[in-house]
């Protein structure tokens, strides 16, 4: 098995603050940090490579310094790729995650890094890759590359792997299920944590809330201006022509479908239909209106209250859909409406 | 989906009934619907009661898509 | 209120010439079973199987489980489903243990139905590979609902019913091998050592989501969505008084095997009197409309206050929408001043990456979660298959797909599948089995 190891102009050894705009370069064999990298994975893996870059040079000519390093990297061999330990250092860590961000793109190999938690770079790159807790200065060098490097071992190999809070990496906010080892029932663990709440002792939730993740409020629209504009009609309750030409699925959805409504007034019967199965569908079948206005809505047109409605109506199926696949579809329709000069629209869900 | 979608700065209004929902995932502008199999329009009452409601509740939307926010609000309906 | 159950512990289950128990071998008399499944018109075809942990036999679209019970002194084992009204969780109930009787679409499977394998990798994923199985495999002349993608699977659960109780009445005048005793004092008359002890109340929220009738749980028979929140006796749930319906994805599913057996409450009974005080059920539900949601919430506070509940567990069949009233009832309670635990399952999508319940409030704070609906899992092909292994991708089972981009179909030429959980018979065992918890990678 090969590995690749991204570090930085001072654990490349090519000097301090003062090489910090040093070019990228890449070198056959091990230079610096990536012979502590060697050592703590064996035999077993090869350091082919090591990739230094200043950690100016990375910052302020971000996609170059990518690009020249994917290039490096274009017809190399390689199972695995390393960058850090990066500890406490913000522009080292900040870099770590770009290219190893960059590399599992484009590659599709594991990438692993390490840093403090302290290091601006585990909360811009922490959902998309594994960056292990590392100590706050190079002191840990070998604590956090055997973690590293312990981990990606057994990563490349194919052997379990445990939670993020046992390999001891910040969690990337992917939850799965797995079984408790020894067994312990779920009604064993109820009442150990009821116990614990009701003694006013410290307990472990298994589901942490989250918190709510905001966006900017969109400005209003004065009137005047919504009674000249078009306004876009979407929904998640999976209203599609009848048939569902798209086969939008009624759960998990990956497919969104746009319809043409020119000319139509209301969602008649049999014409329209649901195809979500989180609901009863009867409702949404027999008038698909009561899911996406739009009778009401063309009422509005015809009163002048909104200037027109959008050319298509947007559906999708709610239940189950991943936020990713959610996020990407609702990516693809915004640059539609975008396209179409759309800056009103309703979604309804059901 | 509403997020990102006004995310784009595209002012959007969300119907739905099941408001903790919605605000769980951080909507700013909400109007209620009246049931998830049904939003607008009870199959259990007349056509034109339902169409009513639904209009209604449309027009609220409408409205609130011309209202400025600080935080997120859901807009009350009267029918 | 009193119950003692009767275990007649199953070693195995044959087909022979008299429907008995001896020696813990329960025999079927495969004609007579017959006749009773056939009792009802509507079954057009029926044929009965045997099936035992470890066989490389896997079963789709499983509708139902049941344990076989006999009600001493004769009786429905149902009340207000498969007989007249009377009160659940009295008296003596006889249970054929360590078996179920299943019942398997020979066709037509839907949204709620559910995959069994009784070995290999798949066996880990739902309760039902320990058990030893009468299965039942049926078709029906329920045309409406065939292309549907809910069923009601009316005639084949009902079938599944009299089954387990012709079954069960074999035992009629049989001494058991063990007993256990489910004993309340009421509340007002209980002990000071016990009363000195914190104060539980269980709430269950079984899924009660369609309009309709008929795909709903059912209380003594009564749909679940045309009731209020209400203090059960945690007996009547052990005996019959509910039953699972057709409708939630299956891995989230409570099946009537499930309410029958049901581990949290076995586990409070286990602890009653020593460390806690167990008041009883209140039996909330999950209807659909928000406004439903917040006054089911309203109730079970209310009665946990009245009843002075120093605690509360709330327990949720489905996600979902549903999530919304398990927060709410959370909420609801600590709001109250009730220290509460919730048991739910999650969703958190293929990728693992999406919010694990749709609501969620910061106060529900200590929650036991027992899996991911929506986790893949793929499987090798299986020996023998009962049901239809294509309803898995063609009927809409919450778990199975006929076509994806990345993934191709859930059925596979050579018999393999890949699935969701969503499709694993009851897998998630909300119900307290579970082994399983969620963990953040």
């Amino acid at each position: 098995m090969k590995a690749i190891h991204y570090i930085n102009q001072f654990f490349g050894q090519i000097g301090g603050e003062e090489a910090a705009g040093h070019e990228p370069e890449i070198r056959e064999g091990q230079v610096g940090a990536a012979m502590a990298l060697q050592a703590a994975l064996g035999s077993g893996v090869d350091v082919t490579h090591t990739i230094i870059c200043g950690d100016n040079f990375m910052g302020s000519n971000t996609e170059e310094a990518i690009r020249r390093i994917l290039s490096f990297l274009e017809g190399k061999e390689f199972d695995i790729f390393f960058a850090g330990p990066a500890f406490r250092a913000g522009r080292y860590g900040v870099a770590c995650g770009h290219i190893c961000d960059a590399v599992q793109k484009k590659f599709g190999v594991p990438v692993l890094t390490s840093m403090n938690e302290e290091n601006p770079g585990v909360e811009m790159y922490r959902s998309k890759m594994v960056i292990f807790r590392g100590g706050a200065s190079a002191a840990a060098m070998k604590k956090d590359v055997a973690a590293m490097t312990g981990y990606g071992l057994r990563l490349i190999k194919g052997e379990k792997l445990l939670p993020a809070a046992r390999e001891g990496y910040f969690g990337r906010g992917v939850r799965d299920q797995v079984w408790l080892d020894p067994p312990v029932n779920a009604t064993d663990r109820v009442i150990d944590m009821l116990f614990k709440k009701l003694r006013g002792e410290p307990f472990q939730t298994e589901l942490p809330i989250p918190k709510t993740d905001r966006v900017p409020i969109a400005p209003a629209i004065p009137p005047e201006e919504l009674a000249k504009m078009n306004v876009a009609l979407l929904t998640s309750g999976g209203i599609v022509p009848f048939g569902n030409p798209d086969r939008i699925q009624s759960a998990s959805a990956t497919r969104w479908g746009k319809y043409d409504i020119t000319g139509i007034d209301d969602l008649k019967k049999g014409e329209y239909m649901t195809t979500h199965a989180g609901y009863d569908p009867a409702a949404a079948n027999n008038d698909p209106d009561v899911v996406l206005p739009l009778d009401a809505l063309r009422a509005y047109e015809k009163e002048g209250k909104i200037g027109g409605i959008h050319q298509y109506f947007y559906a999708t199926v709610g239940t189950g859909t991943t936020q990713a696949e959610a996020a990407r579809m609702a990516g693809e329709i915004v640059e539609e409406l975008k396209s179409a000069g759309v800056r009103a629209a309703i979604l309804t869900s059901t | 989906m509403t997020k990102v979608i006004e995310n784009a700065g595209i002012t959007i209004v969300q119907m739905a009934n099941l408001l903790p929902v919605a605000k769980t995932v951080g909507v700013n502008r909400l109007v209620p619907t009246i049931s998830i199999p049904y939003p607008l329009g009870d199959p259990a009452t007349p056509p034109d009661v339902q169409f009513n409601l639904r209009h209604h509740r449309v027009g609220v939307a409408l409205d609130a898509l011309t209202t400025d926010i600080d935080e997120p609000k859901v807009f009350k309906v009267s029918i | 209120m009193k119950l003692t159950l009767a275990n007649f512990h199953v070693k195995d289950i044959i087909f022979g010439d008299k429907t008995q128990l001896k020696d813990g071998v329960l025999t079927v008399n495969e004609k007579e079973a017959l006749a009773v499944v056939l009792e009802d018109s509507h079954i057009t075809q029926a044929e009965l199987h045997v099936v035992r942990p470890g066989d490389e036999v896997r079963m789709v679209p499983v509708k139902e489980a049941i344990e076989p019970r006999y009600r001493a002194g004769g009786g429905p084992v149902f009340p207000g489903v498969t007989g007249e009204m009377l009160q659940a969780g009295n008296g003596v109930t006889h249970a054929l243990k360590d078996m179920s009787v299943l019942v398997v679409g020979k066709h037509a499977g839907g949204f709620q139905d559910g995959l069994i394998d009784m070995s290999g990798e798949g066996a880990k994923y739902t309760y039902y590979s320990q058990l030893k199985h009468l299965v039942l495999v049926a078709d029906t002349d329920e045309d409406f609902e065939r292309r549907e993608q809910q069923k009601k699977n009316r005639a084949l659960r009902w079938a599944g019913m009299r089954l387990a109780e012709y079954l069960g009445s074999c035992t009629k005048d049989l001494t058991p091998d063990d007993t256990d005793v489910y004993q309340l004092d009421p509340i007002t008359k209980r002990s000071a050592a016990v009363n000195g002890l914190p104060s539980v109340v269980l709430v269950l929220q079984p899924q009660s989501q369609m309009e309709e009738l008929g795909y709903n749980d059912l209380n003594y028979g009564w749909d679940t969505n045309r009731m209020l929140p209400t203090l059960m006796h945690p007996n009547e749930v052990l005996d019959g008084a509910m039953i699972s319906g057709s409708f939630m994805p299956c891995s989230s599913k409570w099946s009537t095997y499930d309410f029958q057996n049901f581990p949290m409450i076995r586990r409070l009974y286990a602890e009653h009197g020593k460390t806690l005080n167990f008041l009883g059920v209140i039996m909330s539900n999950l209807n659909v409309a928000l406004e439903q949601k917040e006054r089911a919430a309203l109730f079970v506070a209310q009665i946990a206050k009245t009843l002075g509940a120093d605690s509360a567990i709330v327990a949720e069949e489905g996600y979902g929408n549903p999530d919304a009233d398990f927060t709410a009832c959370l909420v609801a309670l600590e709001d109250a001043g009730v220290k509460t635990v919730g048991l739910t399952n999650e969703c958190t999508g293929r990728d693992g990456a999406s919010q694990p319940l749709v609501s969620m409030n910061e106060k529900s704070d200590a929650i036991v979660s027992t899996g991911n609906v929506s986790t893949l899992i793929e499987l090798p092909p299986m020996k023998t298959v009962l049901g239809e292994l294509a309803s898995l991708g063609r009927d809409g089972l919450s778990g199975g797909w006929e076509g994806d981009e990345k993934l191709g179909p859930s059925v596979r030429p050579d018999g393999s599948i890949i699935m969701e959980n969503n499709a694993m018979f009851c897998g998630d065992q909300v119900v307290g089995w579970s082994t399983k918890t969620m963990v953040e990678f």
